[in-house]
């Protein structure tokens, strides 16, 4: 197990008592895995990954990250944002050796080892480019190589393509299969969406309305490239939806 | 009309729809139109303090070739004077507000600390200090030290502003890339902060040109352009007391038009668009 989490807590002091954002999460995630959190907005997703990260602090629980527990974020850990988060005054090549530039290597080094992943993400001849002179889908390929420059153990993504429009939202899930299947990095994905959850994962986890847990775990030896008009992507996709909107339902 | 002619007048009227000959011709037709009415007053309503365009180009162009009787200094000596002030008063009040600014920006503690202090001082008009600045620094550092209290603060609201407004994200990703404290700050923080420095710059430039004009008015001995604009007037020589009004004018414009130039340079290579 590259990660395990076990037992997490995290919970907001309110006047009275305290808020449980989520409870009795435990997850186990293999080596080179690629697993979907899906749930309602509002679930606590996000605030599961930010706590992986190590940009928030739980409640209660352990992670450990190749059998080390994890306090504060570092490096072996990388992250993509949704809104991108990249420095604008920092050019393509300048955002994706950033990490790299933080551990003091040197500028020579720093060139070639950020080169393969502006190779890899199909930014090749963009390297001088600002952020703002890039569409979305292409920022997001910045975000995507600035956290595999680093060469983490794990990435991170938190709804990165939520910011994308339809066609470039299935065109960069399409890349990011290529990417991982070209890197062999373990992925935790956030999304909302079921569609990018059956699309992409190995292993979906459902997660319930507040406090949130775990509610399903679908394990898809699907094999990919998957085809969304296919009677079994179709059904899954329902079978899902249905048991969020009954979710839904219930918080209401 | 032949299709020459035509020809020829469509040209023309293309040419003048070019926005750069077409803002030129605007802000010539607007200055002229003002120096027009000007001269047409001046004229109309005769009075020994109004002089005409033309007697106060003459004063001007004689003021830069000669030496002023009552000063002994030619113009080219009065713009040095109070430019040197300038640049030294600007530099102080940089040396202070770019880490004062930062500081209080970036760490709370400090914030609370530094904050009654400046806000005490800040109400505070830059002229109401001319009287202490003079006595305690004299002439040549008492103008500088009014243009530096007078830069001072729009450069540390400017800065204070520009750390307030990093955005929570990029500091995230600065951490999840495995930044320390201090290499958020020298990485993120004050990079971001840059063109807001820039236009705190801009902006102080403006408040620095009337204090040393206040200053120097103000101080009445050591020389610079205030000094002269204020002696012109008390002997009655108005058309060189407008002369240095000018001057004044075209040092403003120029320094603000650099400033803006090298502003706009800084947003491009920080990304801005």
């Amino acid at each position: 197990m590259i990660l395990e989490i076990k037992d997490l807590k995290k919970s907001f002091p309110k006047k009275k008592g305290e808020m449980v954002a989520i409870a009795d999460f435990d997850l186990d995630v293999k080596e080179g895995e690629f697993v979907c959190i899906l749930g309602p907005s509002g679930c606590g997703k996000t605030t599961i990954l930010r706590i992986i990260a190590g940009l928030e602090t739980q409640t209660r629980g352990k992670i450990l990250l190749s059998g080390k527990e994890i306090s504060g974020p570092g490096s072996d850990r990388g992250m993509v944002f949704q809104e991108f988060a990249l420095f604008p005054w920092r050019t393509v090549r300048r955002n994706v050796e950033f990490g790299l530039e933080l551990k003091g290597v040197s500028p020579e080094e720093r060139r070639t080892r950020t080169q393969r992943y502006i190779d890899l993400v199909g930014l090749n001849g963009f390297e001088d480019y600002h952020p703002y002179q890039l569409s979305g889908g292409m920022k997001q390929r910045v975000g995507i190589a600035r956290a595999l420059a680093n060469e983490p153990a794990i990435l991170l993504m938190d709804e990165p393509f939520g910011a994308l429009d339809a066609q470039t939202r299935n065109l960069m899930q399409k890349e990011l299969l290529r990417i991982w299947s070209e890197t062999k990095k373990t992925v935790i994905f956030i999304t909302h969406s079921v569609d990018e959850a059956v699309f992409l994962a190995d292993r979906i986890v459902v997660m319930t309305g507040r406090p949130s847990n775990i509610g399903q775990i679908y394990d898809l030896k699907w094999p990919r490239p998957r085809d969304r008009a296919s009677t079994e992507f179709a059904a899954l996709r329902k079978q899902i939806l249905a048991q969020l909107e009954s979710m839904v339902k219930i918080e209401e | 009309m032949t299709e020459e002619r035509v020809d020829r007048l469509d040209k023309t009227i293309e040419l003048l729809n070019k926005p750069l000959v077409k803002n030129t011709l605007v802000t010539v037709f607007s200055l002229g139109m003002f120096i027009g009415t000007w001269w047409a007053v001046a004229i109309l309503a005769n009075l020994t303090y109004l002089p005409t365009p033309p007697e106060v180009l003459d004063a001007l162009i004689w003021s830069f070739q000669n030496p002023d009787p009552n000063l002994g200094t030619t113009m080219w000596q009065n713009i040095y004077a109070s430019l040197q002030r300038f640049v030294l008063g600007f530099l102080l009040a940089l040396i202070v507000a770019v880490p004062l600014g930062l500081a209080m920006g970036y760490s709370k503690l400090f914030d609370l600390v530094a904050k009654p202090v400046v806000e005490l001082f800040r109400p505070i008009p830059p002229i109401a200090w001319v009287p202490f600045f003079i006595a305690v620094f004299l002439y040549f550092w008492g103008p500088v030290m009014v243009i530096f209290v007078g830069v001072l603060f729009p450069l540390l609201s400017n800065i204070y502003f520009g750390v307030k407004s990093v955005e929570p994200i990029l500091l995230d990703a600065a951490r999840t890339q495995g930044a320390s404290r201090l290499q958020l700050f020298t990485k993120v923080v004050f990079p971001y902060t840059v063109p807001f420095l820039m236009t705190g710059i801009r902006i102080g430039m403006g408040i620095g040109w009337m204090c040393i004009v206040a200053a120097e008015m103000i101080g009445g001995v050591g020389g610079g352009i205030g000094m002269y604009i204020d002696l012109q007037a008390r002997i009655g020589w108005y058309d060189n007391m407008f002369a240095g009004m000018i001057v004044i004018a075209l040092l403003g414009i120029s320094t603000t038009g650099i400033m803006q130039y090298f502003e706009n340079a800084t947003n491009r290579r920080m990304g801005i668009r």
